[in-house]
């Protein structure tokens, strides 16, 4: 099987040779192509090489063009701070919508041509054309609590949820139509799998999640559904009081991030909902060994049951030793998923 | 009693209105402010964050309720300053050199000065010399830095560096945080402590007051 063909068949519920392996690369991959990630993000060519290279040298199962959070806000006109070698980061103390009034002022533009997102979308264009059928390719859009916390400031968001419902509403309604017109073009590009990211959404208690963001969420997973596309959602941190509501949005990958027991996030989102994750990325996968990762996976293999794949809780961090990532890959090819059907 | 039933409501149920008003009641019966704060502010935090442990409470809330503390203590810091008093003690606070995350520095921030500590936070992006400075002009007992990304970890081991080399890192305990951050990492460049959230940094702060 090919790795988008592993990953396809577990997704399915179908037999697959091994466990699919789809850990998150992005300042990781850019290291190992040996290009600064400042690069990496303002140029699709080179994250293109970059993924490529990564998942080559270690045997990943898929390509993703997650890059940082930026990509829409910045297209937006928000202020953006640029770094040589790391992730470019939103100003917020200068925040697109620092002034709420902004937002009814602001025209989402009706295409995507011209900056970063576009830049994205090339990505996935050509990374379809470099892996043809051999790998998954993920295309990424930023989910609503994640891009309203980027337009309006993460700490103002909290504090809107209290102060101004009908404005937090608005805001994610505007995010929500952006994503679903940036993930439809990713999808018609060639992307088997849109990345939503809301990792801002794992801040917030049951009773938030549920009152604004799982219907935003719920709109823009059926508009890439109705697109043809499949989702894989990843909200970072601590997600046990709100993945129970995760879990019901339909997506077919959900990513749980290492404070989340497996067993628990198993219990949550119930046996059909196809897992990933979920080492830690620091304490796991950059401190720990190849037999620490081994035995790490044997139990999480053990907690997630039958849908799953294996992956970091987040993002594979830069100084991380190879023979680490290796040990994670050669894990996920010595194992066959659990229970699908023969 | 300078207790304040209606300012502990308020502050736990993130009221700001209510809370400045309960305070300017409390102003106008006399009460001496230090106290209100021990018997009403610090308690009211105290269960703010035990609600925040016990996952009743999130990040939003947490907000809210700091956000009624300082309206309270707006009012009572000019009273305190008249009185020739100070808050317990001092900690400086802030978000390392090019690391632009402020939610956790922010929480960590407002839990302190609801625990009736000094706050004096620096921002987002804080440079080690701007520590160090801080330190000189503020003469702190507590140092706190905030990363939330592997890459710019770095800077709490630089800003550790700067006082070394200033000679007032022996002056202060200096304590880290941050989702990337571990205990082993703390050790490694010599911080005195590690909290993992924005409730377990009070009880930190607490302890090594408590043990200077």
């Amino acid at each position: 099987m090919t790795g988008r063909e592993r990953i396809l068949a577990v997704l399915a519920g179908e037999k697959a040779d091994s466990l699919p392996c789809m850990p998150i690369t992005m300042t990781f991959a850019a290291d190992v192509l040996g290009v600064k990630y400042g690069e990496y993000a303002r140029n699709h060519r080179i994250m293109v090489d970059a993924q490529i290279k990564t998942a080559e040298m270690f045997g990943f199962d898929y390509v993703s063009t997650i890059s940082d959070p930026t990509r829409e806000a910045c297209d937006l006109g928000a202020r953006i701070e640029w770094y040589e070698d790391r992730p470019p980061a939103i100003d917020e103390e200068h925040a697109l919508f620092l002034d709420k009034a902004r937002l009814a002022r602001t025209n989402a533009p009706a295409s995507i041509a011209g900056g970063r997102m576009e830049d994205r979308l090339k990505g996935v264009e050509m990374l379809r054309e470099r892996a043809g059928k051999d790998l998954l390719v993920e295309g990424w859009v930023e989910g609503p609590c994640a891009e309203s916390a980027d337009l309006r400031g993460i700490s103002r968001l909290m504090i809107d949820f209290a102060d101004d419902p009908d404005f937090v509403n608005e805001l994610f309604e505007f995010t929500v139509e952006r994503a679903v017109l940036f993930a439809g073009a990713q999808i018609e590009a060639g992307a088997d799998i849109i990345g939503v990211g809301d990792a801002a959404a794992s801040l917030v208690g049951p009773r938030i999640y549920r009152e604004f963001v799982l219907p935003w969420e719920k709109r823009l997973v059926d508009s890439i559904h109705e697109k043809g596309g499949r989702v894989r959602l990843h909200i970072c941190g601590n997600t046990r009081r709100i993945l129970e509501g995760a879990g019901t949005l339909g997506c077919e990958l959900v990513d749980i991030d290492y404070p989340v027991a497996m067993e628990q996030a198993r219990a949550l989102t119930g046996a059909q909902q196809v897992l990933a994750g979920n080492l830690d990325p620091v304490r796991d996968v950059r401190n720990g060994t190849p037999e620490s990762i081994v035995q790490a996976l044997e139990a999480l293999q053990l907690q997630a049951g039958a849908r799953w794949i294996v992956a970091a809780g987040c993002e594979i961090v830069r100084d991380t030793p190879h023979e680490n990532v290796c040990a994670m890959v050669q894990f996920a090819r010595a194992h066959q998923p659990f229970g699908i059907p023969q | 009693m300078a207790k304040s039933q209606d300012l502990y409501d308020a502050i736990v149920n993130g009221n700001a209105k209510a809370a400045h008003a309960a305070t300017m009641a409390a102003i106008e019966t006399g009460v001496d402010p230090m106290a209100l704060i021990a018997s009403t502010m610090i308690p009211a935090m105290d269960a703010v964050g035990k609600l925040f442990e016990e996952e009743e409470y999130f990040v939003p809330e947490l907000l809210l309720a700091g956000r009624a503390m300082k309206s309270s203590m707006e009012l009572l810091r000019p009273l305190i300053a008249a009185s020739g008093e100070r808050l317990s003690a001092k900690v400086v606070i802030g978000t390392v050199k090019g690391d632009l995350h402020d939610i956790g520095k922010n929480l960590v921030a407002s839990m302190l000065e609801g625990s009736g500590f000094d706050v004096i936070d620096l921002g987002i992006d804080v440079a080690p010399e701007k520590f160090v400075a801080a330190v000189n002009e503020q003469q702190p007992q507590i140092v706190c830095m905030s990363a939330l990304l592997t890459v710019t970890m770095p800077s709490m081991k630089a800003t550790i560096e700067a006082l070394i080399a200033a000679g007032v890192r022996n002056k202060v305990k200096v304590l880290i945080g941050g989702a990337p951050v571990t205990m082993q990492y703390a050790n490694e460049i010599g911080a005195d402590g590690y909290s993992e959230n924005a409730n377990a940094a009070v009880a930190l702060v607490r302890t090594l007051l408590a043990a200077a």
